[in-house]
């Protein structure tokens, strides 16, 4: 590792000299001692480090370029999330809490706490009306998300952003390359990386298989009218098996990603104040960040120019 | 039991009977032949015209069969020593039922078989109606017999496993008139098949309760598994004809997970096959025949309005037998489909959680 460490150093003591504007016996001397501060992890920290620097310098003197100033506030926070984009999730999230929680104990009947935990909600002949209710909740969030998507300007951008494009399926190879060790370099996600376009589907999928069975059993009388009974069975057969696979997902996939990972521990707070830092925005969607600040250069460079 | 005697012809004979003591329980009374006392008694009762008039104005029939008594587990033992209360003759009016606790009880001399039953048998639904007064409630010589009592495994006893039925069915004439015609009474009764189920073995013995009795096996929060003392088993099904395992199909129905969470709305096993007139599927009076199924599902207070398309599915659905058709698929799918997405995001996961350890949270923000 010393070897590496060497080479790494240097790298940053040059960029400590540019950047800070220091002389190069200050500058090899404070990277020493930044090494000594994080020995074990120094190398993927200075590559880290030294990316983000580099990207936030890329915008810089894109900006530079065209003679407008530096156009990020450093500690900026950039929307990732509408207000109503965070009522649908508040919504959504509220009402698959509730409809877990009434629901799984039917699927695990056998178990020990089945029973208590239906008793909460009124035993075995009420808690199926709290479960409606959440379900209730759970088809309000899909509907308004649709009308959002169709009728706002903001929902049809973001869901066109949302779509899986091919560029997807090779920054996921580079992604698993990146863990494996195969490469250094991070794919440069854009405003949806491969993961949040899963979990989105994800969604979708889960919606359709869990409002169309459910309604059916909702409301089986009615449909045992006009189909016969095994369509309901596999209505059930299917309620049953989606919301163990979405319950899994959520608690496993969704939980890690915005709770439990070291990176977002204990919580990702984006779901709340829809904002991310720009540190957050470098590194995870450098695309959208490029992009957004080219924006801004050339409005600035616009407005420069019409004054 | 008010009723006046008439006295036959027999008066003068049983009086001079009467003038003997009553002698106590002899131990050691010979087992074959009818002793001295009886045979007094019989001097009336064996006579098979000896009846008298009840104060309603029935006929009361007063024989009593020698044979029987001889055959009985009991036959060593004097009429008066069940019938302590016949002293004299002509008998006083009221005699009380005889009372077989006057041996059978815990830690008696006479090496009378005893147990919980007497006990069982005080709670339970006939015993409490017969504490409270109500004389059509059985007392244990109504089932066992009065003067022939055998053990339960003789085949002419009256509580033999394939006699309870006509037993019970002394009383409860409508139930047995079903149970005769169901699967289970017809392999019982008509084939003698000894595994089919008698009353006792769904309702208990002396312990029987109400059916809507908590602590009754056949209550809807009981039946099932009452049902799955045979039904539990593949191997006692497969022998039935029965493809799939009726019991546990139903605990993961809808129905079988509401049942057993306490719901009392719900169907279980007696509200579809009905009690007593069980019938296979392929029978056209089974209340599960296609033909009666919209009948069976749309009773009052379950769907109703039930029409043929109730009947058109399976029933007892295991998603994990090739014979549940389309459902077995579905359950394959979204198996392989849960596996393999659970599989490809932990595996995501973890290879996310080691990079990020590796690199370290805190030494990522250490130059901050």
């Amino acid at each position: 590792m010393s070897e590496p460490n060497d080479a790494l150093r240097d790298a940053l003591a040059a960029e400590l000299e540019r950047t800070h504007r220091l002389s190069t016996e200050e500058a090899a001397e404070r990277a020493a001692r930044m090494e000594e501060r994080v020995r074990p992890r120094f190398a993927t920290w200075v590559r880290r480090e030294l990316t983000i620097q580099r990207r936030k310098e890329k915008v810089a003197v894109a900006a530079e370029a065209h003679g407008a100033a530096a156009v990020a506030a450093t500690g900026e926070e950039f929307v990732r999330l509408s207000l109503e984009l965070r009522l649908q999730h508040a919504l959504m999230a509220l009402s698959v809490i509730l409809l877990v929680v009434t629901g799984l104990p039917l699927k695990f009947h056998e178990s020990g706490w089945a029973k208590p935990i239906i008793g909460l909600f009124g035993g075995p002949d009420f808690s199926p009306i709290v479960h409606r209710i959440a379900a209730t909740g759970l088809i309000i969030a899909g509907m308004w998300h649709l009308v959002f998507i169709v009728a706002t300007r903001e929902g049809r951008r973001t869901f066109l952003q949302l779509i899986p494009m091919p560029q997807d399926a090779r920054d996921a190879w580079q992604q698993i390359k990146y863990y494996l060790g195969r490469t250094g370099d991070r794919p440069k996600y854009d405003r949806f990386s491969y993961v949040e376009k899963f979990d989105y589907w994800a969604v979708y999928w889960g919606m359709v298989i869990m409002i169309g069975s459910g309604t059916m059993l909702w409301f089986t009388e009615f449909f045992l009218r006009h189909v016969p009974k095994w369509v309901t069975d596999i209505a059930k057969e299917a309620h049953s098996d989606e919301a163990l696979l979405a319950t899994l997902a959520i608690v496993i996939w969704h939980f890690y990603n915005v709770h439990l990972n070291p990176h977002k521990f204990p919580m990702n707070r984006t779901f709340i104040t829809g904002k991310i830092s720009e540190r957050e925005m470098i590194e995870e969607h450098p695309l959208e960040y490029e992009r957004i600040m080219e924006e801004r250069r050339r409005k600035t460079a616009d407005d420069g120019g019409e004054s | 039991m008010r009723c006046t005697a008439v006295v036959a012809a027999f008066l003068a004979a049983a009086a001079a009977a009467a003038q003997q003591p009553a002698a106590a329980p002899a131990a050691a009374a010979p087992a074959a032949g009818t002793s001295a006392i009886a045979r007094q008694c019989l001097i009336c009762h064996g006579r098979p015209e000896f009846k008298k008039v009840a104060s309603d104005g029935s006929v009361v029939p007063l024989f009593i069969d020698e044979g029987e008594l001889k055959r009985s587990v009991h036959a060593r033992w004097q009429c008066v020593d069940c019938h302590a209360d016949v002293t004299k003759i002509p008998h006083p009016e009221g005699l009380a039922p005889v009372n077989c606790q006057r041996c059978h009880f815990t830690t008696n001399p006479v090496g009378a078989p005893q147990d919980v039953n007497y006990d069982a048998y005080t709670r339970s639904v006939h015993g409490r109606l017969r504490l409270a007064g109500n004389t059509k409630a059985p007392l244990c010589q109504d089932c066992h017999g009065a003067h022939l009592v055998l053990k339960h495994g003789d085949p002419a006893s009256h509580v033999n496993k394939a006699r309870v039925p006509e037993t019970c069915g002394r009383c409860h004439v409508d139930i047995y008139a079903q149970y005769q015609r169901s699967v289970h009474g017809r392999a019982l009764l008509a084939k003698g098949n000894l595994e089919a189920p008698s009353c006792t073995d769904c309702h208990g013995e002396h312990s029987i309760m109400g059916a809507k009795e908590t602590g009754s096996g056949v209550s809807a929060g009981n039946i099932a598994e009452t049902c799955s003392h045979c039904h539990g088993s593949m191997a006692f099904n497969t022998r039935f004809n029965i493809p799939v395992n009726p019991v546990t199909t139903f605990k993961h129905s809808f129905h079988g997970i509401a049942n057993e969470l306490g719901s009392k709305k719900v169907a279980q096993c007696a509200s579809c096959h009905t009690s007593h007139s069980v019938l296979p599927p392929e029978d056209p009076a089974s209340s599960v025949n296609p033909a009666n199924i919209p009948a069976t599902c749309g009773k009052a207070g379950c769907h109703e309005g039930a029409n043929a398309n109730y009947a058109r599915g399976r029933f007892h659905i295991d998603p994990e037998s090739k014979s549940s058709g389309i459902i077995y698929w579905v359950a394959l799918f979204f198996k392989i489909l849960t596996v393999s997405t659970l599989v490809a995001l932990i595996i995501h996961i973890l290879m996310d959680l080691v990079k990020k350890l590796r690199m370290g949270h805190a030494g990522g923000h250490a130059g901050e």
